[in-house]
């Protein structure tokens, strides 16, 4: 009988009807592209506010057109035909470019306006020095007690920064008997010039960075090499700088920060191990396509578009009228409460997230904290804000709408994030490593810090910078700690009046609500806050893609 | 004499004609340690349990196991899935403690001293027995700190780079290796890996070495150089391996353990007693392949 039946369907495959099937896989790819469609229409719209693309000349189109988007197309279809790997080193190292060239300016800003170059080579020092010690206590930690070796190092940064006795001798009414480090360096009679200490802070960072990379692709003595030609490129920029109208100080900053990383990712896609030279040549025609489109625009002088979004609109402050109107303080703002955010909530998030995945026990209270994290997630922010204004405006005194407060109130908000996507990152561990370890007599604390940790990083570094992109674009809690709408300077302290890029934006469309600034300022500053949101983004993805585990 | 570990109930279950069971269990219980003398071995013993019983939740995984393993040996555990040949191994290094749900009842000595008196540290307890897991482990690390984590960890002195060199010698992957120290254990083959995972463990220089089924997620090649590796072992160290290859435990071991379901430890004897002649027929049954 079953046999039959059997046989009976293999002789006539009968039509199963799929139309329900298909109509359902066609609404789910609707519901999937509803979202991003709506959003890709609102951004068409606010950029050509923005950026009015259709007020340029046909000839400065035909021109890029021709120098630019024939050879890029061209050459890369070229190079992506022959090697895959090649055209996308090529296009990584253009899109680092971009992407460090925005960071250098953000760098830029920070030492021009806001830290004194003479305070940050201080602090720089200040903090270099008891670093030095905390590395030599390191490297002989065989020989020294971790006790001693922890008392040392407090007592390094103490000094170096607070001097002797410091703030507990101010409470015994004690003057300050040693100056610290910091005060010692500002206090030199002799100052040297502001690009030296800005190449002294940020192009030492930067040659320290890469030379340590390169020392651990090859070795030491390469390293010390690279990390002396990557000072060497800081220090000649100042020099070169004003001959191609750069100031030295903005100069210095673009190589240490855009120009050398860039150079050196360069060096290792091209001639590093299983080296591409050929995505070099992508990159240069992208780049060279630029270079030769920006000179023959200006030498045919055809203009370009009318753009919003210029250097008038990063460089200045609020105005009354809508032509004149800038971002800059709020930029500058925006980034110190980034910077804020981050040195809070990381270390916050981070610690919460290890004590929960790898030290809590299973019992009442951790499954309590762990519900509650999750619903503070969802705790609507203007809460977070009314939160940020109690605690620490009202009880604690601060005074309202300071970077030290509105950063405060950003890092409680974003804080369920960080521990959530932390925590994420931890427990994808592989359980077995956990196990290696814990076999071979290592204490939790070591299996933490050898084996969870430095596995987890990339993963804890993408959450945390996906979570400062939801505290970038946060408005509520700012107006509700009171930062002021309109600010004409960058905060110069974490206690001075702060504003941010959202807020600015709120600001433009509400209260100097005009058809002016509808048009004008109020796109152009949604563009520059989804470019640095989109920066952030990429930076977290690259991170994502590099260290994603291979097998 | 062999040392049985037989309670009532499992008696009655089991088909086993053996009139003298409960004489057998008075005997045993009587013998209780001594039974190393007249039993599997004449080596002097290293790990020594006394009626360990192990419970996950509400589900005992262990029932009053009793067993003298003999130094620079390798002693074979086998029995069938689940039946808690390796929760007892990891009994003697008290990876258990690491569960929340699981609770250790009896006594388990090293070298004399109880590993569950409350002055023993778990973590110094680990350092003197290694282990090696199923599944290669490596940590994503050099080829180079993965052997010298035990050592760092342990705040050892030494020259490290010769005891890099010793225990890759030992593990059978120094020659492969030699050249790409600073390369990632990652990028190993599954053998190689879990060779790696032996140099690791045995690079601190334990007293004991636990395996659990080290050869089971590897190909017939790598486990049959995973297998002369733990002979060679044998020599100096004193090696408890679990597996549930009874080819395995024949070929390599030199006292077998049978644990059977329900977490009971029904025979313990030289390998070759084992296999040519139990004492119980649920011993013969499973070797036989009648079950399990």
């Amino acid at each position: 009988m079953a046999a039959e039946t059997e046989h009976g369907e293999i002789e006539g495959f009968g039509q199963v009807s799929r139309t329900v099937g298909t109509v359902f896989r066609y609404l789910l790819l609707a519901a999937t592209m509803f979202g991003i469609v709506t959003l890709a229409v609102l951004l068409v719209y606010v950029a050509n506010d923005a950026i009015r693309p259709l007020t340029a000349d046909s000839g400065w189109y035909l021109t890029y057109f021709l120098t630019l988007v024939v050879p890029t197309l061209l050459v890369g279809a070229y190079v992506r035909r022959r090697d895959h790997a090649a055209f996308s080193f090529g296009a990584f190292l253009v899109g680092l470019l971009v992407v460090s060239l925005m960071f250098s300016g953000g760098v830029g800003l920070l030492v021009v306006d806001v830290v004194p170059p003479l305070v940050a080579l201080a602090f720089a020092l200040g903090l270099a020095i008891p670093a030095a010690v905390a590395v030599v206590l390191t490297r002989n930690s065989h020989r020294i007690s971790f006790t001693t070796r922890l008392v040392a190092t407090t007592l390094a940064f103490y000094l170096s920064l607070f001097g002797l006795p410091g703030p507990i001798g101010d409470a015994a009414g004690l003057p300050q008997v040693v100056p610290s480090f910091v005060q010692f360096v500002q206090s030199i009679p002799v100052i040297p010039v502001d690009w030296m200490m800005v190449a002294a802070v940020v192009g030492g960072g930067s040659a320290a960075a890469v030379g340590a990379y390169v020392a651990g692709v090859r070795d030491a003595r390469a390293g010390l090499y690279a990390g002396l030609a990557a000072f060497g490129a800081s220090v000649a920029s100042a020099v070169v700088g004003p001959f191609v109208g750069l100031n030295p100080v903005p100069a210095v900053v673009v190589t240490a920060v855009a120009l050398v990383p860039t150079a050196t990712y360069a060096w290792r896609g091209a001639f590093g191990e299983e080296g591409t030279p050929v995505g070099l040549v992508f990159a240069a025609t992208v780049v060279g396509g630029a270079l030769v489109g920006a000179a023959a625009v200006e030498a045919f002088g055809f203009a370009g578009p009318q753009s919003w979004v210029d250097w008038q609109f990063l460089t200045s402050s609020h105005s009354g009228s809508a032509v004149d109107a800038g971002l800059y303080p709020a930029i500058g703002g925006s980034i110190l409460l980034m910077s804020t955010v981050a040195a809070l909530s990381f270390p916050l998030g981070v610690g919460a997230a290890v004590y929960l995945e790898e030290y809590a026990p299973d019992n009442a209270l951790t499954r309590f904290v762990d519900v509650n994290i999750s619903n503070l997630a969802g705790v609507p922010s203007v809460v977070y804000g009314l939160l940020g204004l109690g605690v620490f405006v009202t009880y604690l005194g601060r005074s309202a709408g300071t970077v030290l407060v509105g950063g405060a109130t950003l890092a409680l908000l974003i804080l369920p994030i960080v521990i959530i996507s932390s925590r994420e990152a931890i427990r994808s561990v592989p359980s077995d490593l956990r196990q290696a370890s814990y076999g071979m007599g290592a204490t939790r604390w070591q299996t933490v810090r050898n084996v969870v940790l430095p596995e987890a990083f990339p993963g804890i570094l993408t959450g945390t910078i996906l979570a400062l992109g939801r505290a970038i674009g946060e408005t509520a809690p700012l107006i509700m700690i009171g930062a002021p709408n309109v600010v004409f300077n960058l905060p110069t302290a974490l206690n001075s009046k702060v504003s941010a890029m959202p807020l600015q934006v709120y600001a433009w469309s509400s209260l100097f609500a005009s058809e002016d600034f509808y048009t004008k300022a109020v796109p152009a500053g949604v563009v520059v806050l989804l470019a640095v949101l989109l920066a952030m983004n990429s930076v977290a993805i690259v991170l994502r893609n590099k260290f994603e585990r291979t097998g | 004499m062999s040392q049985q570990n037989t309670n009532e109930s499992n008696a009655r279950a089991d088909s086993s004609p053996d009139p003298t069971d409960d004489e057998m269990l008075i005997q045993t219980d009587v013998s209780g340690s001594v039974s190393s003398s007249g039993g599997p071995s004449r080596r002097e013993t290293v790990v020594s349990a006394e009626n360990i019983n192990v419970w996950y939740g509400e589900n005992q995984a262990l029932q009053d196991i009793t067993m003298d393993i003999p130094e620079k040996s390798v002693t074979a555990m086998v029995g069938p899935s689940g039946c808690g040949k390796s929760t007892f191994l990891r009994c003697i290094n008290r990876m258990n403690d690491l569960i929340d749900s699981a609770r250790v009842e009896g006594d388990l000595y090293l070298r004399g001293k109880n590993v569950y008196d409350d002055d023993v540290d778990p973590v110094a307890l680990r350092r003197r027995v290694g282990m090696v897991f199923q599944k290669p482990n490596p940590f994503p690390k050099s080829i180079y700190e993965n052997v010298t984590y035990g050592l760092k960890i342990q705040d050892k002195g030494g020259d490290y780079d010769e005891i890099v060199e010793e225990s890759l010698k030992r593990a059978a992957l120094w020659d492969e290796v030699k050249d790409q120290l600073d390369e990632s254990g990652l990028d190993l083959s599954g053998g190689q890996q879990q060779r790696l995972c032996i140099a690791r463990a045995i690079a601190p220089d334990p007293e004991v070495l636990l395996m659990d089924e080290p050869a089971s997620a590897l190909d017939p090649v790598a486990t049959s150089q995973i297998e002369d590796l733990i002979e060679e072992l044998a020599e100096d160290y004193t090696v408890v391996i679990v597996t549930h290859n009874m080819q395995q435990a024949a070929r390599i071991s030199d006292q077998t353990a049978v644990f059977l379901t329900g977490g009971e430890l029904v025979e313990f004897d030289d390998t070759q007693k084992i296999f040519e002649n139990p004492e119980s027929q649920r011993v013969e049954d499973y070797i036989t392949g009648k079950f399990g």
